[in-house]
C-alpha cells in the first residue's frame, strides 16, 4: 500500500514527454509508482480528477534567506507549487557572517532587497556565524526544499572586515576566501553568489564589486571542485557590459567546469535588441561547450511612484518635473497653490491626463484610504468630477504625498516578444527574486502566470515545455539531485493543478513580517495540492503543519 | 561556431586610476583624449556611479565605442 | 570623427519597478545605441544642460549633455 495515492490526473512527469492519465504512488516521502491505473491502494488518496499532476516547481532566485528562520514555506511561496528555492542570490547570504558584520549585512538587505531591519531582529536568535550553522538554523523547520548559495559579499566580509568594500584582496586572503568557500559547499552551499550591480545603505557597491577578476576566478576553482554552480547580477541595463559578462562566466565556466547563471536577463520594447543580442552570444559561448544560463522572469514589471520622490514617469511633462524636483515642503506648497495645479493639469494635454494617467492604480499596504486601492486613477477622478491629473494632484495632498500609483505592465510585458524568449532551451526561466522587494511589487505568483499567459493565452510553451522548464530543466542547471522529475525513485516533491485555471492572484498587501511589517504578496489560484518529500504541505487552501523540506542533496 | 567580435574591454588593476587605464588600453591617442574616450564610453562608472569614476576591481571598462 | 547624438528619449521600467530614461545614440562612429539611465542621473543631467523635459534632450549632442556634470 501506498502511503499517497494521486488517482486519475493529467500526469505531466517533467520530462516534457506527452502527458497521459494516470496515477502517482508515493511510500516514505519518495515517487515509487507511476502509470495508468496503478493496483495498490493508498492510505492517503487525491484524487486528481481533471487536474495536472506535475513536479514540484523549484525557484532559483529568490531572497528567502532571512524569512525561511520564522517561515519554513516561504509563503507564499509554497501554494504557488514551489517546492525547492534557491536563495542566497546576489552576493547576499546570512553566512558565513561574524556577529560584528551583522549591522553591515542587514544594511545590505534593506538596500538591495528592501527587507525591513525588524525581519532580522525580533523573530528569531542569530546564534551562528558559519554556514553549518545557519544550515541547522533553518532545517528542522522547513516545508520546502532549499539548495542555499553563499554570497561572495559575505564571503569578503569575513576575511577582509571593512576593507572588502575598500580594496582588491592580498593573495593571502583570497586563499583564506577559497578556504571558507570550501567550508559552506561541503555544508551543502549550492554554489556561490556574486554582484556586479548593487550598492548598500550608503550607495557604496557591495563587497563583492570590489574583487579583481582574478579572485573570482580564484573562487569559481574551489566551485569546479565541486562542479558548483555561479550566479552573477550582470549590469542588465547594458547590452554590451551583459555580453562582457558572459563571456567571463564562459571563461570560468569552461576553465573550472562548473554552471553559471546571470539573472535579470529582461525585455523591453524601447531596447528591443538586448535580448536577441544576449541570447545570440549564449549560443555562441553554449557551442563552445559553456554552461552559460541566462535568467528570465515571467511577469511582467510593473512601475510604482509616489510624489514623495521625483519620478522619470513625468520626463516628458516640463511643470511636472520642476515641481517634483523640489523639496518635499516647497513641493507640497506649490502643489497646493491652484494657479500652479492649473498648469501643471494644463502640461498633461487636452484630454486632462486620460491617455497618460487614466489607467495608473491606486496601491494598498500605504497611506491610501481603503475605498480607493485597487481603483484606476480614471475611476475616481470621474467620481470626483475632476480629470486625471487633478486627481493625481488632489489625492496626493490628501495623503502627504504617501499615496502609491501603479502602471500594470510597464516593461517586459510583450506576451508576443517573451513568449519565443521563455520556449528557447537556452534560456532559464527564473528571476523572480521572491522575498524580496516586499513593498514595491510581489515576486510570487511567477508559474502561475507562466501558465495563464505563455500557454493557455498564447500558446507559446505547451503545458508539458511549461513544466519541464521549471522543474527538470533547473534541477539539471542546478544540480538537484532526484528532483524536478515525477520518476520512480525520486523524490515526492508534487504539485497537483487545474491547467484550466492556474493563474496568479492580484496583488494585495499583507501585513505579515516581523514587527507588523507590510509586503505585496499574490494567491495561487488553481493549485490544488502540493506535496513535499510526499508529505501534503499544502492543499485546497491552507497550509498543512509538515515540515519535510530539506536542504537538497546535490549530484 | 565561432564567436563573433565584440566590444572590447579591459578591468581596472588594483588601485588603478582613470589616467593609468586610458594610457595603457589607447597608448596611441593623446592621454587627455584617451581619458575623455574612456568616460565617454563608459558611463556605468563615469556617469552613474556614486561617487563618479570609482574604479572598481570587478569593472568592464571599455576601451572602444559601441560596435554594434 | 563625427559626435555623438541623441536621438530619441523614452522612457522604460527598470527591473527594480522604477522607471528608467532610455536614449538612443548615434555615435561618432556611426552606430545607434542605447544608454538606459536610472532617474537620479537623468534629472541630473537633463538639470546640468538645462533640459527641461526629457524630449528636451533629442537632437543634443551626447558632449554637450555631460559637460556640466
Amino acid at each position: 500500500m501506498f502511503d499517497i495515492l494521486i488517482r486519475n490526473g493529467k500526469v505531466v512527469d517533467g520530462t516534457g514527454a506527452r502527458a497521459f492519465l494516470g496515477d502517482v504512488g508515493i511510500t516514505d516521502g519518495r515517487i515509487v509508482a507511476i502509470g495508468p491505473e496503478l493496483q495498490q491502494e493508498g492510505r492517503r488518496v487525491v484524487d486528481a480528477s481533471g487536474l495536472v499532476i506535475a513536479p514540484g516547481f523549484i525557484d532559483p532566485h529568490t531572497h528567502f534567506d532571512v524569512q525561511l528562520l520564522w517561515d519554513g514555506a516561504a509563503k507564499p511561496a509554497l501554494e504557488h507549487g514551489i517546492t525547492s528555492i534557491i536563495p542566497g542570490n546576489c552576493s547576499l547570504s546570512l553566512a558565513p557572517l561574524k556577529a560584528d558584520d551583522r549591522k553591515t549585512l542587514i544594511g545590505m538587505f534593506q538596500q538591495i532587497e528592501e527587507l525591513p531591519p525588524e525581519a532580522f531582529t525580533q523573530a528569531f536568535d542569530w546564534t551562528w556565524e558559519d554556514f553549518a550553522g545557519y544550515r541547522a538554523a533553518i532545517e528542522p523547520a522547513l516545508a520546502v526544499n532549499v539548495a542555499p548559495l553563499v554570497g561572495h559579499s559575505v564571503i569578503r566580509l569575513w576575511v577582509m572586515g571593512a576593507d572588502a568594500q575598500q580594496r582588491a584582496a592580498r593573495p593571502d586572503e583570497i586563499a583564506a576566501m577559497q578556504d571558507l568557500l570550501r567550508e559552506c559547499l561541503e555544508a551543502g552551499a549550492v554554489g556561490l553568489s556574486t554582484s556586479f550591480v548593487d550598492v548598500d545603505e550608503n550607495a557604496r557597491p557591495v563587497p563583492s564589486r570590489f574583487a579583481q577578476f582574478q579572485e573570482l576566478d580564484a573562487l569559481c576553482a574551489v566551485l569546479g571542485e565541486f562542479g558548483r554552480m555561479l550566479q552573477i547580477v550582470p549590469e542588465f541595463y547594458d547590452t554590451d557590459i551583459t555580453i562582457a559578462r558572459i563571456d567571463q562566466l564562459a571563461e570560468l565556466s569552461l576553465k573550472h567546469r562548473i554552471p553559471t547563471t546571470l539573472s535579470p536577463v529582461f525585455d523591453n520594447r524601447q531596447s528591443p535588441n538586448n535580448v536577441p543580442r544576449t541570447l545570440a552570444r549564449i549560443e555562441e559561448q553554449t557551442a563552445r561547450g559553456a554552461r552559460v544560463w541566462p535568467q528570465m522572469q515571467t511577469r511582467p514589471i510593473d512601475i510604482s511612484f509616489s510624489l514623495l520622490r521625483p519620478s522619470l514617469f513625468f520626463a516628458r511633462l516640463p511643470g511636472w518635473i520642476k515641481v517634483l524636483r523640489l523639496p518635499v515642503p516647497e513641493r507640497m506648497i506649490a502643489l497646493r497653490d491652484p494657479a500652479t495645479a492649473d498648469r501643471l493639469v494644463a502640461d498633461v494635454g487636452e484630454d486632462g491626463g486620460e491617455r497618460l494617467m487614466g489607467r495608473l492604480v491606486v496601491r494598498g499596504g500605504g497611506e491610501a484610504p481603503d475605498h480607493l486601492v485597487g481603483r484606476t486613477l480614471g475611476e475616481i477622478a470621474a467620481e470626483r468630477g475632476e480629470v486625471p491629473a487633478r486627481a493625481l494632484i488632489t489625492l496626493s495632498l490628501e495623503n502627504d504625498l504617501s499615496i502609491g500609483f501603479l502602471a500594470a505592465n510597464g516593461g517586459h510585458d510583450s506576451t508576443e516578444r517573451i513568449g519565443p524568449m521563455l520556449a528557447n532551451p537556452l534560456v532559464h526561466i527564473g528571476a523572480s527574486d521572491g522575498g524580496a522587494h516586499l513593498t514595491s511589487f510581489s515576486t510570487y505568483g511567477d508559474t502561475g502566470y507562466l501558465f495563464s499567459e505563455f500557454v493557455r493565452k498564447s500558446g507559446a510553451l505547451s503545458l508539458e515545455l511549461a513544466v519541464r522548464k521549471i522543474t527538470s530543466d533547473t534541477a539539471e542547471i542546478w544540480g538537484l539531485k532526484d528532483r524536478g522529475l515525477l520518476k520512480p525513485g525520486f523524490a515526492a516533491d508534487v504539485v497537483v493543478f487545474d491547467p484550466q485555471i492556474i493563474a496568479r492572484g492580484e496583488e494585495r498587501p499583507a501585513f505579515d513580517m516581523p514587527g507588523g511589517g507590510m509586503r505585496y504578496v499574490r494567491d495561487s489560484i488553481g493549485i490544488d495540492t502540493v506535496l513535499v518529500n510526499g508529505e501534503v504541505a499544502w492543499s485546497k487552501g491552507s497550509y498543512s503543519d509538515s515540515a519535510t523540506g530539506r536542504v537538497c542533496e546535490l549530484t | 561556431m565561432a564567436l563573433s567580435l565584440q566590444r572590447r574591454f579591459t578591468t581596472p588593476e588594483p588601485d588603478e586610476s582613470l589616467e593609468s587605464l586610458a594610457a595603457r588600453s589607447l597608448p596611441d591617442l593623446p592621454l587627455d583624449v584617451a581619458m575623455e574616450h574612456i568616460r565617454g564610453w563608459n558611463l556605468h562608472i563615469f556617469l552613474m556611479r556614486r561617487p563618479r569614476g570609482l574604479l572598481l576591481g570587478g569593472d568592464v571598462v571599455f576601451i572602444e565605442p559601441p560596435q554594434t | 570623427m563625427k559626435e555623438a547624438v541623441v536621438l530619441a528619449a523614452e522612457v522604460a521600467a527598470g527591473h527594480d519597478g522604477e522607471v528608467d530614461l532610455v536614449l538612443t545614440l548615434s555615435y561618432e562612429n556611426g552606430v545607434v545605441g542605447t544608454v538606459i539611465l536610472d532617474a537620479d542621473t537623468a534629472f541630473e543631467i537633463m538639470q546640468s544642460c538645462g533640459a527641461t523635459s526629457s524630449a528636451d534632450l533629442v537632437g543634443r549632442a551626447w558632449h554637450d549633455i555631460l559637460k556640466g556634470i
